[in-house]
């Protein structure tokens, strides 16, 4: 189940974030983000320990939390996507496929003509569209 | 990158793998050193470290290398054993609370800068204590059965010269009893080197003899080398003072002037002479030996094919043995624990080669064994021998991680252990520049312990910041995990310590939610620790809190506000947030030569209000030489540019707060902070009295009676999310500069925030854009206070908000001027003249509204003068002074349907008060909304036989929503136009009110009076009577309304000048007046705000027909004529009107001949021929077509009508200009008497735009009207 997506801007500023708990772990969710910008900073400015190619914007899992995974996403202009789950056993090509749509949904809400670049995403229909997404993806 | 032996893990490793000194000394020996206020031990700690030793050493190999570095590490017996769990916890736990009373006074400074840690060094980033307290966690694990660095390698045996039989104390000490049981129950070996000392006090003298005797006696015993003599505390006062105490690091809880103070230099250098002695002397030669020996025994067992063979087959057999028993298989006896020794011992003297192949050579017999304790901590070793010897770092990390997940797989007893290994792969990384690994190994090994966890995680927290490139993300979060495990065991002051440096890690953020997290509980726990003031300060932080849930926003308050009334004053914050002022809302209203008679007209732009003004107000532009030049050379140029108030009168700031909370706060005492400095030397100019130049005194705000300003204080609550737009004031009551700082306001009475606008850069919008675009916002809210002025007040009484077009009112301007100086020169102008007109009098209505339009009994025909300007100018003898009000009379008339908004200005002067203002305008806003009522619309047509008189046709309908409306009289506007009805007035209204939507037609006859002959506008004078029609029939005493002397006749002037595009003045057009009233019945409840009369103009109505021609046939309508003599000869005239605009050109074709054959117009049937010809009335005239349905059978005609013929030209041609005439003479002769009609022409018309134009617009022929003429024989 994922527990937690979010979009930062390329100030390492929250851009959206939304967790999908029932229970008041919002503080923690958001420091795991918070603390997997490290990583992305990390694989971004030293691409050849990362594996990935350059021009690849899906990072893989950044790092495994006490009982999430956190995979990453960098988008050409430098937003990032971050999503956290709880399952432990997640297949790339899903989290792959599900940055992909994530990504598409975040185009949509930028390109409003009324979306300030830069600062937080209040739209709804980009949240309904994300909480979408994100229970359409169970990994298991 | 540091050498590995100068790294903190091998100074680390060369103190704490070091040879283990037993001592065994008795109570007089203590007692002796007590005096020092140290213990034997304790004396000899700080001699037990050789910086530079220099012994030769060699041990397996043929080489010779010298030690260096040495350390002996010194414990009493008693304290070799495996230290208590509980008492090693308690001791680690004052450690940090010790730590924690240290970093108290460091709280109250403000948090450090991102930027000042990632520029500090290691050691000055992480806390010094860390260093010890990881010492003490290792010291923890000392004396562990399956480790042999702690083995004691050699024996102190102390005896003191005053103990009875020394020699007998020797021997007893040594006493199996009294050796700790890991010696006895064989895990450590017993048989060991044996050091004897005597202890000789120098303050006893008694002794001294028998102690030169004892110390012989002891040499003889147990041989001269390994006997010593120790004398100490050679001051007898005891009162040494050392300059560099060598105790002091040692022991802290004595103040350190007081160790060792019967010590004397001397005494110290024996102490150090006899260590190092002992170490060099002793200890390495015995290792050396001990190393040399077991390398030969272990070779002879262990080594080549045959041993490892052997070795194998003989560990296979050992496998049914069960492994409980693992802790006690390998005495110090067993050839396992001979190589471990073996590999400590080479290890401690620096032969890490040796050391190493030891170890690995036993690693795999534990490893068979599933010895995993013994396993692991021969790995550690191997992985701390590699890095020591700059090995392989790949093995030495392997060999790490191979340990500490073994001890790790041991479960809880193994933790302890795997912490210790932890600390050492952590630091052996950090030597390495690898802290990002490190603190990943700090994580691990953080445990379920709170307090060890904080402690872990907060090292960790520093690797990351020694990180290339820093990871401050994390070590911000390891920071608040840290903190939130110091609270968990009330380590507050730790706690504290930690979110401070996280602050600055999130400080600059956005990410709120942490934010707020880490200022909510640091406010809290600066509230625990009794540092309200701070804990205020971090609190306020999160007051700005609205994007967390509602609940999490109550506790948040609570706290704060619980914290505040905790340190009991009130406390003033500058740039609280809660509520937040929005700037771009800051509106100033303040009244300079501007004054303003409403709220709603100040809100009003002011570019509304200049061109309205334009011609009022003297141009300061103008480069006319008047009196104004005077004021702008008076006035000095910085006061041009600041705005203008005066004395007495408020300047008003309009500024929205908003609330951020979803809970609601009250806001309090909310106030504007402003400062008045008084000016004098600038303001001599106009201020005589304060000639003294007195300097700039400030005036701060306060609300005493003093202030030379008053503000004013307002309350109010904001609920969750709300905004609310607040009016603050201040009154300047001294002239000077008035500044207005900023607004401060309570917060639930118990916090003052204060918000100073400078800070804010520009947007300081105001209603005087055009004035402040030069302005910045300070200026614009700088103010230079004149003296008191007189100020006009002014209103419009009984003004309706809501009424219907055509709705005349009467109402009264009043205006009040407070101030004792008079004010003159009024002059008033009005944005929609259509709709106010002032009366020109100041005269009271006396026979009251609307009665007073009526025409009275004697008929005045003075015309009103209409001179229509825009300006009204009061006149001159109006001044107004004191508390007299000027009422003055206007009228209102509703001229369009929609929302007006009026405008009114009033400008006034003042006498001989101020040179900076002269004149002051006074401006009113109100707005009407007029709703659509009757509407009416004209058509005129010719009538079809007199040229002079027109039929009118009048719809009217009803557009009001619902009220219906009587009509009460019509009326032609001038003297030209006489009205008549055509129909009784109850056939045209039986209803007598139209309702909503009804729509109605009538007609009536309009007359031109004016004589036909002459075009000059001389008109003959009609009674006014009969312009006007009464269309009312019940109330027959009501009079008529005087369209002529009443204010309709200006309302009727401004409706025609608005109507008329081009104000060619068409003498063919006609205005009417329409008269009506709301019907009695139809709205009763309103009854103060009905209309009384409604007026409907309508201007410039064109008579209208379907050609462009009038023509008429003149001639006698009866002739005698005597037929005998000849035959009659008639005269006629036709005169022909073109009625339209363009040129007209006619041809008039005469017939002669049978009048039958001539077709008469279809429009009237069969007419022609003789018939009776009725008498001629105005309903006849009505239309045709009503005349064809009643004359549809034409009366019987003449059996043959006498001819005539047409004796003139028979074609006649003429030009005719627009809206001209020409007359043209006509011919006929008669031979009989008759009746003869004069029908048989036409005319043929053509009309074109312009004169000789060869195409024409348009054509078209016209039978000639029926005219009899009737031809009589004459007697």
């Amino acid at each position: 189940m994922i527990v937690c997506v979010a979009v930062v801007g390329h100030q390492n500023n929250p851009l959206y974030i939304q967790s999908f708990t029932e229970a008041e772990d919002a503080l923690k969710l958001h420091h795991i983000v918070h603390c997997s910008l490290d990583v992305i900073d990390e694989r971004v400015n030293n691409p050849s320990k990362s594996g990935t190619t350059m021009n690849e914007a899906f990072l893989g899992l950044l790092y495994p939390a006490l009982n999430y995974k956190v995979y990453g996403y960098l988008t050409n202009t430098k937003v990032k996507f971050i999503m956290v789950t709880s399952d432990l056993d997640v297949r790339d090509t899903d989290v792959r496929s599900f940055f992909r749509k994530f990504h598409a949904a975040y185009v949509d809400a930028v390109s409003n003509p009324f979306h300030v670049p830069g600062k937080k995403i209040t739209s709804r229909t980009f949240s309904e569209s994300v909480t979408n997404i994100v229970s359409s993806y169970s990994f298991n | 990158m540091v050498e590995p032996v100068n790294s903190s893990l091998g100074k680390m490793l060369l103190e704490e793998v070091s040879p283990v000194v037993m001592v065994l000394c008795t109570p007089l020996v203590e007692e002796t050193f007590l005096k020092n206020g140290l213990s034997f031990v304790e004396t000899l700690k700080p001699f037990c470290n050789f910086s530079n030793i220099d012994v030769p050493v060699r041990t397996s190999g043929d080489q010779l290398y010298r030690l260096k570095k040495f350390t002996l590490r010194l414990f009493n017996a008693a304290d070799i054993r495996q230290p208590n769990v509980e008492v090693a916890k308690q001791r680690l736990e004052h450690v940090i609370t010790q730590a924690g009373e240290k970093v108290f006074h460091d709280l109250e400074s403000d948090p450090p800068q991102i930027t000042d840690i990632l520029s500090n060094s290691e050691s000055e980033i992480a806390p010094t204590w860390f260093q010890y307290y990881n010492k003490e966690l290792i010291r923890t694990l000392s004396f562990s059965d399956h480790e042999a660095f702690d083995h004691p390698v050699a024996c102190l045996l102390v005896v003191s010269s005053k103990d009875e039989d020394p020699l007998n104390k020797f021997v007893d000490l040594f006493n199996t009893n009294r050796l700790p049981s890991l010696l006895n129950d064989g895990v450590m070996d017993p048989k060991i080197l044996k050091h004897f000392l005597l202890v000789h006090d120098n303050q006893d003298a008694t002794t001294e003899r028998l102690t030169s005797k004892v110390l012989s006696e002891m040499r003889s015993t147990f041989g001269n080398n390994e006997c010593n003599l120790l004398c100490t505390n050679s001051s007898k006062e005891g009162n040494v003072e050392h300059q560099a105490n060598p105790w002091a690091s040692f022991k802290s809880s004595v103040p350190a002037e007081k160790l060792g103070c019967a010590l004397t230099g001397d005494d110290i250098g024996e102490i150090k002479e006899l260590m190092q002695e002992f170490a060099s002397r002793h200890i390495i030669p015995y290792m050396e030996q001990k190393v040399r020996d077991l390398n030969q025994q272990i070779s002879a067992t262990r080594k080549g094919l045959r041993n490892q063979i052997k070795n194998l087959w003989w560990r296979k057999g050992k496998d049914d043995i069960p492994d409980s028993t693992k802790g006690s298989i390998y005495t110090f006896s067993s050839t396992e624990s001979q190589i471990r020794i073996l590999g400590d011992y080479a290890f401690m003297l620096h032969d890490y080669e040796l050391a190493l192949s030891s170890y690995r050579l036993i690693s795999t017999d534990y490893k068979l064994d599933k010895a995993w304790k013994h396993y692991a901590g021969v790995q550690e070793m191997m992985g701390l021998a590699y890095f020591i010897s700059d090995q392989s770092i790949k093995e030495a990390e392997y060999c790490m991680e191979n340990a500490s997940s073994t001890y790790m797989k041991l479960g809880k007893s193994g933790f302890q252990n795997a912490t210790r290994c932890g600390l050492w792969w952590a630091e052996m990384l950090k030597a390495r520049d690898q802290y990002k690994e490190a603190a990943s190994v700090y994580f691990r090994i953080c445990g379920e312990e709170p307090l060890h966890a904080a402690v872990m995680l907060e090292q960790a927290s520093y690797c990351f910041v020694l990180t290339k490139p820093a990871m401050l993300h994390k070590y911000g979060f390891h920071l608040v995990l840290s903190g939130d495990h110091y609270k968990i065991c009330d380590q507050v002051n730790h706690a504290i310590r930690t979110y401070r440096s996280a602050i600055s890690v999130y400080e600059s953020t956005t990410w709120s939610h942490i934010k707020d997290h880490v200022y909510f509980h640091i406010g809290q726990w600066y509230a625990i620790v009794g540092m309200n003031d701070v804990a205020v300060r971090n609190m306020l932080r999160v007051l700005d809190c609205g994007n967390q849930s509602k609940s999490t926003q109550e506790i948040f308050l609570r706290d704060f506000f619980d914290i505040v009334k905790k340190t009991g004053m009130k406390h003033e914050v500058v740039g609280l947030r809660l509520p937040i002022i929005s700037m771009s809302s800051l509106q100033v209203i303040y009244e300079d030569h501007r004054t303003y008679a409403s709220q709603a007209s100040a809100l009003v732009e002011e570019s509304i209000w200049q061109s309205l003004e334009d011609d009022i107000i003297p141009s300061l532009n103008s480069g006319k030489s008047n009196w104004l030049e005077l004021q702008s050379k008076l006035l000095p140029k910085k006061y041009k540019e600041s705005n203008v108030c005066v004395v007495g009168e408020s300047v008003k700031l309009d500024m929205e707060f908003r609330n951020p909370l979803l809970i609601s706060t009250s806001v309090t005492s909310v106030s504007l902070i402003c400062e008045l400095t008084e000016n004098s030397d600038d303001l001599k100019l106009e201020k005589e009295t304060s000639s003294l130049s007195l300097g700039t005194e400030h005036n701060q705000v306060t609300t005493s009676g003093f202030s030379s300003f008053t503000l004013s204080e307002v309350d109010f609550t904001l609920g969750g999310g709300e905004k609310k737009l607040v009016r603050l004031t201040v009154t300047p009551s001294e002239e000077g500069i008035l500044k207005i700082v900023g607004v401060r306001w309570e917060l639930s009475g118990s916090i003052v925030g204060v918000h100073y606008f400078q800070s804010v850069p520009t947007k300081a919008k105001t209603n005087k854009a055009k004035r402040k675009n030069k302005l910045t916002p300070t200026d614009a809210l700088k103010f230079l206070v004149i003296k008191s002025l007189p100020r006009l007040e002014g209103s419009v009484d009984h003004l309706p908000d809501k009424l219907y077009a055509g709705d005349l009112r009467y109402l009264v301007l009043e205006l009040k001027n407070n101030s004792e100086s008079p004010i003159k020169n009024l002059k008033m102008k009005i944005s929609h003249p259509r709709f106010v007109n002032p009366e020109s009098h100041e005269e009271e209505l006396t026979p009251g509204f609307p009665d007073c339009l009526k025409k009275g009994p004697e008929q005045n025909t003075v015309q009103r003068e209409t001179s229509r300007t825009s300006v009204f100018a009061f006149p001159k003898d109006v001044s107004l002074q004191g508390d007299r009000s000027l009422r003055w009379p206007l009228w209102l008339r509703a001229a369009i349907p929609g929302t007006i908004s009026l405008y009114f200005t009033i400008y006034y002067e003042m006498e001989n008060v101020s040179s900076i203002m002269k004149y002051r305008t006074l401006r009113m806003h109100y707005s009407l909304q007029v709703l659509p009522s009757l509407e009416t619309s004209f058509e005129i047509t010719p009538s079809p036989s007199r040229l002079q008189e027109f039929l009118v046709r009048m719809d009217i309908v009803n557009r009001a929503n619902s009220d219906s409306f009587e009509i009460h009289q019509l009326s032609t506007v001038g003297c030209r136009w006489g009205i008549s009805l055509l129909q009784p007035v109850d056939t045209i209204l039986p209803s007598k009110s139209i309702l909503p939507g009804q729509g109605l037609s009538c007609f009536f006859m309009i007359k031109d009076c004016r004589k036909p002959g002459t075009e000059e506008e001389k008109t003959t004078s009609i009674l006014p009577s009969q312009t006007d029609i009464k269309l009312i029939t019940q109330d027959d005493d009501e009079k008529l309304f005087d369209i002529v002397n009443s204010p309709l006749a200006s309302f009727h002037e401004s409706e025609r000048s608005c109507h008329g595009t081009s104000d060619q003045l068409s003498p063919n057009t006609v205005d009417f007046i329409l008269i009506s009233r709301l019907a009695k019945s139809s709205n009763p409840s309103a009854e103060q705000d009905l209309p009384k009369i409604l007026s409907h103009h309508s201007c410039h109505n064109r008579i209208r027909s379907s050609i462009p021609l009038s023509w008429s046939l003149d001639g006698p309508k009866t002739m005698y004529h005597d037929f005998s003599t000849s035959f009659c000869e008639i005269k006629l005239k036709m005169v022909i009107r073109n009625t339209s605009d363009g040129f007209l050109s006619v041809s008039i074709n005469t017939i002669d001949g049978l009048p039958d054959a001539a077709a008469p117009t279809p429009s009237s049937g069969n007419l022609s021929g003789w018939r009776y010809v009725p008498a001629i009335t105005e309903e006849m005239k009505l239309t045709s077509d009503v005349m064809g349905s009643r004359l549809g059978k034409p009366p019987p005609s003449m059996e043959s009508s006498p001819p005539f013929i047409w004796s003139g030209s028979s074609s006649t041609k003429v030009q005719i200009q627009p809206l001209s005439r020409t007359e043209i003479p006509l011919q006929i002769s008669v031979f009989s008497p008759g009746v003869y009609n004069l029908c048989s022409y036409t005319l043929t018309w053509e009309l074109s735009e312009h004169e000789n134009a060869l195409s024409s617009t348009s054509s078209g022929i016209c039978q000639g009207y029926p005219c009899y003429l009737t031809v009589l024989q004459s007697e």
